[in-house]
């Protein structure tokens, strides 16, 4: 007996076993508890619970409700633009800003979980425009790309919208060529060559590392040789200065204002302004970019001081180094969540977080005085009626035959409208042509929403 | 009064919100209350060393005997170690039953035991016969039937009926606000098979407790624990599945009859031996029928339909299984014995591998692991068998892609969270929701996945009575693990410990792998939560597992199991 009672110690064993997996389960409990309430398929936020709540825009407006069921706006246009955020009817596009918050919006706590004391449910608002965002879709006219504004001084994104997109409530047959990669959250998902509004980046680093930049001119006979390739523009633009340059987005002259800054000052700056990073704010974090001179060839480093070889940007954090020049070197980090309550009380407000400073307020304020010279030179400063835009436009190469991506990206240098935007459209041919009517209409718009608050 | 009627109907929303508010503290604080006070006699009581008899060996030597069944050999690790070179390591096992007799068996040592000289087998003792083993001469001196007698007075005494009383009563009350739960709720359908599942429950454990005071037996720990998960477990169904509270009610009846069974087989161990042949045969009936007659459902053929029945007599073998494995001490001796025991289970692991129902084979196996270590407390066939099982395993996996499809999302769930891990994924978020102290009757969204009364039924406690009712239902398993620990030590026969021990370790395999499964701690693999999970065959199987647990429990007064021992027969008259 003495024997057989000794060895039911191997019973322990398995008792062990049970407790130690239920405390390794109770510690991820209280880790991860919120996280599960608002992942992907949690039916307490994305086919509801009763009196879960309500997402609004900056203005009021309804852009989903999670009740019983998910009904979104009564505007099918508003239902479309902002989907890439609030997440479709079949998971296809999830909502990471809802996700994020949907703990903090259910009334979630570790001890009561869910459970809703006042039956009140939750509210998230949104610093979003429908307007400006219905605006915005609408100018991007059906095709591929972005468009985004925010507020630089203190971070909210005012619009951003992404094409394709479709109304959730009528869910069209998604198979066709237009709808290609439509589930992509372009302004936060995407990389795209940046093309010529790389050059703001070439430009703020030469006129910080290149002490007597401004007194420099570039010669532009239409090449630029080196050895047996070169860099090309599309005409000769003669003798052209530093502010010249960047308003002709002259190539030639740009290929040479790389050699003044050099490859190792060109990449200590990308980094310092951030461009390949990702931007985190509301449980998003955005894709990355890439600039990589490392082992090239001068005339590959001198594409990518152009924007172009392999250089990639995400449209958000472009926009806020635009932010950030316009910023005078400091700009806010952008964020999409103004207010989140639960039960009638706030359970998170956002706040403004500054960028860290990228460049002096001096090289600040030079790129700012260029970049308005640009769009009053050559984009038109009557497409901003009332406001003083600063730009720079891009057209981006993608080889293969394909139509240059047309890109825009700036800032309004008005302090009653502090806004930064890019704009991003697919295959759109040429920047500015294409970008300028629908930054000028979107801007406007905001102009709008601004004045009515 | 009229007015005082209408007055009440319009605040309706507001009782039931400040009642259901409640509700989700009161039921933690009962159930914990419960746990403590069943389990605190179970995992506390004194262990006396209780002496039966006496060996007097040559030169005044007086050795106690300190259990119903001892191996005397020079092993030090025997009961009796005489420690001369003659006697083999384990020479013979010395056997007292019920009625006081005693007998010596030979356990195939080299020399052989001597009765009154003559070379015996097995062979009854009697005061004056001189037993020889190994040249030693002994004489065994049972005590009287008044120290006997005494030894039972002194004996710890089960928790007095009173306690019991009050325990139950502890949790009809838990029952009847659990009811008012789902009533105020009025979001179920089906509320009267809820009453009657729940008032069920609370008529059966009454009917048992009074059935228990009339053969003077007092405590009641280990069936209140039950007939709690019980009730648990018919909270989920009565969110889940309320038309069929009345099915799990009646295979709860009947789970109670086989806990009964079970208890009277065990109570006379030679009535016990008998049985044990016609379960040894049961055990392998049941899967031979079917595979024969068996259906598929997701993948294990382990269903069987009669007459719009579904039964899955694999649980029931479990049960047939530890009848099998549990041995008396002179039959542990036979290396013979465990031979067969080792066959008998490869040909049940055989059935269940072309049932191709992993999880009910890893059980068993665990039960194998069980039994096996308890009967030779050799690591080395051990070994043998774990990998057996891991080449098993491999080959199982390989022909079934649904089990590896369980594999492959393990610790992945929440990469695909709408196929293969949604299961786990619904589980989590549910339990996030419900918080500590849960949403209360009905109202949890786990209702509507798959399996969410049975193989994700953590889930759907935790979510709907909260975090700390879900663990204490796996508490309760854990207590009924310990407590068949701590009574081995004065088990009477090695019979009921390794019968109380596999049994104990069967219900805490469940447990781990329907819970942990569950949370996606171990891989999900489907098994029922013993009590608690929706599904009849299981719930008789956990209560006749229990039988053999409740038939350990030595305390005075304690198990109909076990007889009452001394010349009085009954030691409070």
């Amino acid at each position: 007996m003495n024997r057989v009672v000794k060895r039911t110690w191997l019973m322990a064993l398995f008792i062990c076993l049970l407790l130690g997996g239920l405390g390794w389960f109770l510690f991820d409990y209280t880790v991860s508890a919120p996280k599960w309430i608002g992942s992907a398929g949690s039916s307490y936020v994305h086919a509801g619970t009763v009196g879960f709540g309500s997402i609004t825009d900056r203005s009021g407006d309804l852009l989903l409700e999670i009740g019983d069921a998910k009904s979104y706006s009564q505007d099918p246009a508003t239902r479309a633009s902002t989907m890439h955020w609030l997440g479709d009817r079949q998971g296809n596009i999830s909502a990471p800003v809802i996700s994020n918050y949907a703990a903090d919006m259910s009334g979630y706590n570790v001890v009561n979980g869910v459970y809703d004391f006042s039956g009140l449910g939750g509210q998230m608002e949104l610093t979003v425009s429908s307007r400006v965002q219905n605006v915005a879709m609408e100018a991007l006219a059906g095709r591929k790309g972005t468009v985004a504004v925010y507020n630089y001084k203190t971070g909210e994104i005012l619009c951003a919208v992404t094409g394709p997109t479709y109304d959730p409530d009528n869910l069209p047959d998604l198979t066709g060529e237009s709808y290609e990669g439509v589930f992509l959250n372009r302004f936060t998902q995407s990389a795209y060559v940046p093309g010529s509004i790389f050059k703001v980046v070439t430009t703020a680093a030469a006129l910080d590392c290149v002490p007597d930049i401004l007194d420099k001119t570039f010669r532009c006979d239409g090449i630029y040789p080196y050895g047996e390739e070169r860099v090309t523009c599309e005409k000769a633009h003669g003798t052209l200065d530093l502010k010249g340059a960047l308003a002709h987005s002259c190539n030639c002259a740009f290929a040479q204002i790389s050699e003044l800054v050099g490859k190792k000052n060109m990449t200590a700056y990308v980094k310092k302004f951030g461009l390949t990073q990702s931007v985190h704010f509301d449980g998003i974090t955005t894709a990355k970019g890439n600039y990589d001179v490392s082992n090239t060839a001068q005339v590959s480093f001198a594409w990518s001081c152009i924007g172009q070889y392999t250089d990639l940007i995400n449209p958000c954090r472009f926009m806020t180094f635009m932010g950030s020049i316009a910023g005078g070197g400091v700009g806010a980090e952008p964020y999409i969540v103004s207010r989140v309550s639960s039960g009638g009380k706030q359970v998170y407000a956002a706040e403004t977080k500054k960028t860290d400073r990228i460049v002096s307020a001096q090289v600040a304020k030079t790129l700012t005085q260029y970049l308005e010279n640009n769009v009053k030179s050559i984009y038109g400063a009557g497409n901003f009626p009332g406001l003083t835009v600063c730009a720079k436009s891009g057209t981006s190469q993608l080889g293969g035959g394909k139509t240059s991506n047309a890109m825009f990206a700036g800032f309004v240098a008005d302090e009653a409208y502090p806004l930064a935007f890019i704009v991003v459209v697919e295959n759109g041919g040429y920047g500015a042509n294409t970008c300028v009517p629908v930054i000028s209409r979107v801007l406007a718009e905001c102009k709008q929403v601004l004045d009515g608050e | 009064m009229e007015g005082l009627l209408e007055a009440f109907y319009a605040s309706r929303d507001t009782y039931v919100s400040v009642y259901l508010g409640l509700l989700r503290y009161v039921v933690p604080v009962l159930a914990v209350f419960l746990l403590a006070r069943c389990a605190k006699p179970l995992l506390t009581f004194r262990r006396e060393p209780e002496i039966w008899a006496w060996l007097n060996l040559p030169g005044d030597n007086q050795i106690p005997i300190t259990h119903w069944e001892n191996v005397i050999g020079r092993s030090k690790s025997c009961d009796v170690t005489i420690n001369f070179p003659t006697v083999s390591r384990n020479h013979a096992v010395l056997t007292r039953y019920d009625d006081g007799s005693w007998t010596i068996t030979d356990a195939g040592s080299k020399d052989g035991v001597q009765v009154n000289g003559k070379p015996v087998q097995i062979c009854a003792i009697r005061e004056e016969d001189v037993i020889s083993i190994g040249g030693v001469d002994m004489q065994l001196q049972p005590i009287t039937a008044k120290q006997e007698q005494r030894q039972a007075q002194l004996r710890t005494k089960a928790a007095s009926g009173w306690d019991s009383v009050g325990n139950l009563l502890v949790l009809t009350l838990l029952q009847g606000l659990m009811v008012l739960g789902f009533l105020l709720s009025e979001q179920g359908d089906g509320l009267m098979s809820i009453l009657e599942g729940f008032g069920g429950i609370a008529l059966c454990q009454w009917v048992l407790l009074i059935f228990y005071l009339i053969i003077r037996r007092t405590s009641f720990e280990v069936e209140t624990l039950a007939f709690f998960l019980c009730t648990v477990g018919m909270a989920a169904i009565a969110s889940v599945k309320p038309g069929e509270t009345v099915k799990q009610l009646i295979a709860m009846a009947l789970g109670v009859v086989t806990f009964l069974g079970v208890g009277w087989s065990l109570r006379d161990l030679e009535r016990a031996k008998i049985v044990r042949y016609c379960a040894v045969v049961a055990g392998v009936g049941f899967l031979v029928i079917t595979l024969l007659f068996g259906k598929e459902y997701y993948g294990a053929k382990n269903w069987l339909v009669i007459g719009g029945m579904s039964l899955q007599p694999s649980e029931l073998s479990k049960l047939c299984f530890v009848y099998a494995g549990a041995s008396t001490m002179d039959r542990i001796m036979n290396k013979r014995n465990i031979i067969l025991f080792i066959a008998y289970s490869v040909v049940i692991c055989g059935f269940l591998a072309l049932m191709n129902d992993f999880g009910t084979a890893l059980i068993f196996f665990c039960a194998f692991l069980v039994i096996a270590y308890l009967r030779s407390g050799n690591m080395g066939t051990i070994a043998l068998a774990i990998t057996a099982l891991g080449f098993a395993g491999v080959l199982a996996l390989k022909i079934a892609p649904h089990a590896l499809k369980r594999f492959a999302v393990w610790r992945h769930v929440w990469e695909d969270p709408f196929g293969a891990g949604y299961q786990q994924t619904q589980a989590m978020i549910s339990i996030a929701a419900g918080g500590l102290l849960g949403l209360g009757p009905d109202r949890g969204r786990l209702q509507k996945v798959f399996a969410a009364d049975s193989d994700i039924v953590f889930a759907t406690v935790s979510e709907e009575w909260g975090l700390i009712l879900a663990v204490i239902t796996v508490l309760c398993i854990v207590v009924f693990g310990l407590f068949s620990i701590r009574t081995a030590k004065v088990s009477r026969s090695s019979f009921y410990a390794i019968g109380a021990c596999t049994a104990a370790s069967i219900l805490v395999i469940q447990t781990i792998l329907n819970s942990l499964g569950t949370v996606d701690v171990l891989p999900f693999t489907g098994v029922t939560f013993p009590f608690l999970s929706n599904g009849g065959t299981s719930m008789i199987g956990a209560w006749g597992l229990l039988g053999f647990v409740k038939a350990a429990d030595t305390r005075q007064n304690a198990s109909f199991a076990v007889r009452f021992t001394g010349q009085g027969r009954e030691s409070d008259e």
